[in-house]
């Protein structure tokens, strides 16, 4: 049984990209009793050794990342709004009207122009990022500056939600996945594995790219979160996946070309674990395997995502099954590369 | 301010779109004081009555209960909602945002937002409202045990205290007002006004003002108040052409507008040192004052606008000052007409 409490402490708890600081302590409270090394890297990174019954033939690391999209705060205007720019990737067509919190709780909302002021070709035009501010109630820069200053943190606001069969929230891209990581390391391991959860996903991977070089693994499973379009107005043909079809397995996307035995495994493992998965049928988005495949000598990678609707906006939505099908393949899966020799 | 906000916020935690605002009424009707006697009408307006009421002088006091929001048109196959704008929602705050579903059980949802990698080069469009659709994550079947066409959809965002007395919730468009309203029928508790007052909450002004319309002929009043919100200064809105968070009530000055009562909102703001602007309009208020004035042969009319910022967004914002600041205006008001 999936532990829900778990997922919703991890999706609430705040961490934009530079800033895991929250979830970095939440996940060493979480995995301190189950792992036999945890080692933290020089940018944030926590790699955690596991024993198992057995040592693998492969060396292989599980890594998902603990960051989120939100945004920072760049100028604080003379009229105490706050100017900022997004962390990670963002369509600002989701950013008007968003209720946020700034650093350590600071509430703000993302205002625009009232409606009723707008010329008529303006209402289906999205407002430009550089025209948007966060009003935090300052009536002036000194009052604004008091408590907000150029450089923090900004979340959004959200709630954690489970209803028919499905799980809302933000940040589930990639908490999800540091959830199922630590579902692991809770289990008995029948090889040795080496976790990763891993900072900066969202700017560019520099968090996996640092954490691979100092694992130095022979194989990698990246698990993460990614785009399922199955909602109305997308053709079948550009869905790229279905919530409730199971985990997605990856054979390419615009940073890696997947390992394609190991690509072939997944599906072997989800029938022997006896769940669904599913390819991603697109060749879009990326994740940290870009970062990870090309470490050192390379490593040979692959990805185990969620099929999560609206990523990167205040509310994704995965399937409670989906969750619980990716833990039991992971473990399958894991134990299948490792039980092979490595090339 | 705390005991203003909180009432603020129960008001705001109570939900009502046009039409749909019996949630809205009923939360209004626990917060007039008890010497104040309620009841609602045909069209779901709540009204509370109190003073002498044999007075020939008979003054309206006017605050809409309704807020923007969606209605459900259509559930899909794969159990999608469709849902079309209900009151003037802007649809550039649509994508992504959640919501709460008012059908047979409240159900959240999430208004679809494109998936980065298919939006392309087409970012700078906003789909139309009824282009969209509602994801409650419910199988056709499911959802249809649940939802009809005609549901209701509200914004889902916890009122938010911002910094000093400013606070963010959706609906503060209008229930800041009909919080002004019960505000003062609290300042005129303990000693009943010996003119006839009718508090009319009323429905229905995001799609027309019906409620205003119904609610003054059958209150029928010697005189009246509208009170609403109005812009308040902030980026790409003129700090000439609307009021300012703290700047104190919006007095109303328009050709349907009566000026004897303008003016004399004026004196008593100024009497009272409190801060406040001249709005001054050159066609209709678009507010309720513009139909209680034509009401049966014509009631005298004022108008009071609260200045908000962000209207028509769950994003709305007031300062608590601007709130307490109109009802001791139109508390002022109704000591000096009495």
């Amino acid at each position: 049984m999936a532990d829900w409490n778990l997922l919703e402490k991890l999706c609430t708890a705040r961490g934009i990209s530079g800033r895991e600081d929250e979830i970095r302590a939440l996940i060493l409270k979480e995995i301190k009793s189950c792992a036999d090394e945890i080692k933290i890297t020089p940018l944030g990174n926590i790699v955690a050794f596991k024993a198992g019954k057995q040592h693998p033939n492969t060396k292989l690391m599980i890594s998902a990342h603990m960051d989120e999209v939100g945004l920072i705060v760049t100028h604080v205007t003379d009229e105490g709004l706050l100017k900022f720019e997004t962390v990670g990737g963002i369509d600002r067509r989701i950013l008007p009207g968003k209720s946020v919190t700034v650093e350590d709780g600071i509430s703000g909302v993302i205002g625009v122009k009232p409606i009723h002021l707008l010329e008529k070709d303006q209402i289906s035009k999205s407002v430009p990022l550089k025209d948007l501010y966060i009003d935090i109630g300052a009536s002036s820069r000194e009052e604004a500056e008091s408590c907000v200053k150029p450089g923090d943190m900004v979340t959004f606001d959200s709630y954690f939600d489970r209803q028919g069969g499905m799980v809302m929230s933000k940040a589930l891209d990639d908490r999800a996945g540091c959830a199922l990581l630590i579902g692991m390391m809770k289990a008995q391991l029948k090889y040795d594995t080496v976790f990763v959860f891993a900072v900066q996903e969202e700017i560019g991977l520099k968090g996996a790219r640092t954490a691979a070089f100092s694992v130095a693994p022979q194989a990698a499973i990246v698990v993460e979160s990614t785009t399922a379009a199955d909602v109305p107005g997308v053709e079948e043909d550009r869905q790229v996946c279905r919530l409730g079809k199971g985990p997605v397995i990856s054979f390419m996307d615009k940073g890696t070309i997947y390992d394609r035995e190991y690509y072939q495994l997944a599906f072997q493992a989800a029938e022997k674990a006896g769940v669904p998965c599913q390819a991603k049928q697109a060749v879009a988005g990326g994740n940290d395997a870009a970062a990870i495949h090309v470490s050192r000598a390379g490593v040979r990678t692959a990805a185990v995502s969620l099929p999560c609707r609206y990523l990167h906006a205040p509310f994704g939505m995965i399937a409670q099954e989906d969750y619980c099908s990716a833990g039991q393949l992971l473990i399958q899966y894991a134990e299948m590369i490792e039980e092979r020799n490595a090339t | 301010m705390q005991e203003l906000k909180e009432l603020v916020f129960r008001l705001c935690k109570a939900g009502g779109t046009p039409g749909d605002e019996s949630a809205a009424a009923a939360a209004a009707a626990q917060e007039f004081p008890g010497c104040a006697e309620t009841h609602t009408d045909a069209l779901g307006n709540l009204l509370a009555v109190m003073g002498d009421p044999k007075s020939k002088n008979h003054i309206l006091l006017d605050a809409h209960l309704d807020q923007i929001g969606l209605v459900v048109t259509r559930i899909e196959k794969n159990g999608f909602l469709r849902a079309d704008r209900c009151g003037g929602t802007d649809q550039r705050i649509l994508p992504g945002t959640a919501v709460t579903v008012c059908g047979k059980e409240e159900l959240h949802g999430i208004v679809c937002c494109m998936p980065p990698h298919l939006t392309g080069g087409d970012r700078d469009k906003v789909p139309a409202p009824d282009k969209m659709a509602v994801d409650i994550g419910l199988s056709r079947e499911e959802a249809e045990k649940r939802v009809q066409p005609g549901d209701r959809i509200l914004f889902r965002t916890e009122p938010k205290s911002l910094l000093g007395t400013r606070i963010t919730a959706p609906g503060l468009d209008d229930r800041s007002s009909v919080a002004a309203l019960i505000r003062c029928a609290q300042l005129l508790t303990e000693k009943p006004p010996r003119c006839r007052v009718t508090f009319l909450c009323s429905t229905r002004e995001e799609v027309g003002g019906q409620g205003a319309v119904t609610g003054a002929y059958g209150a029928d009043p010697s005189q009246a108040i509208a009170v609403d919100v109005g812009f308040a200064a902030q980026p790409g809105v003129e700090p000439e052409k609307c009021g300012k968070l703290g700047g104190g009530p919006m007095i109303g000055y328009a050709p349907v507008l009566n000026r004897g009562i303008s003016e004399k909102l004026v004196l008593l703001a100024e009497k009272s040192k409190m801060p406040y602007k001249r709005d001054v309009m050159g066609e209709d208020t678009g507010t309720n004052s513009d139909d209680i004035a034509a009401t049966r042969s014509g009631v005298p009319t004022g108008l009071v606008s609260i200045p908000l910022r962000y209207m028509h967004t769950p994003a709305e914002v007031v300062d608590l000052q601007d709130v307490e600041n109109t009802a001791r205006l139109l508390a002022a008001y109704i000591r000096e007409a009495e």
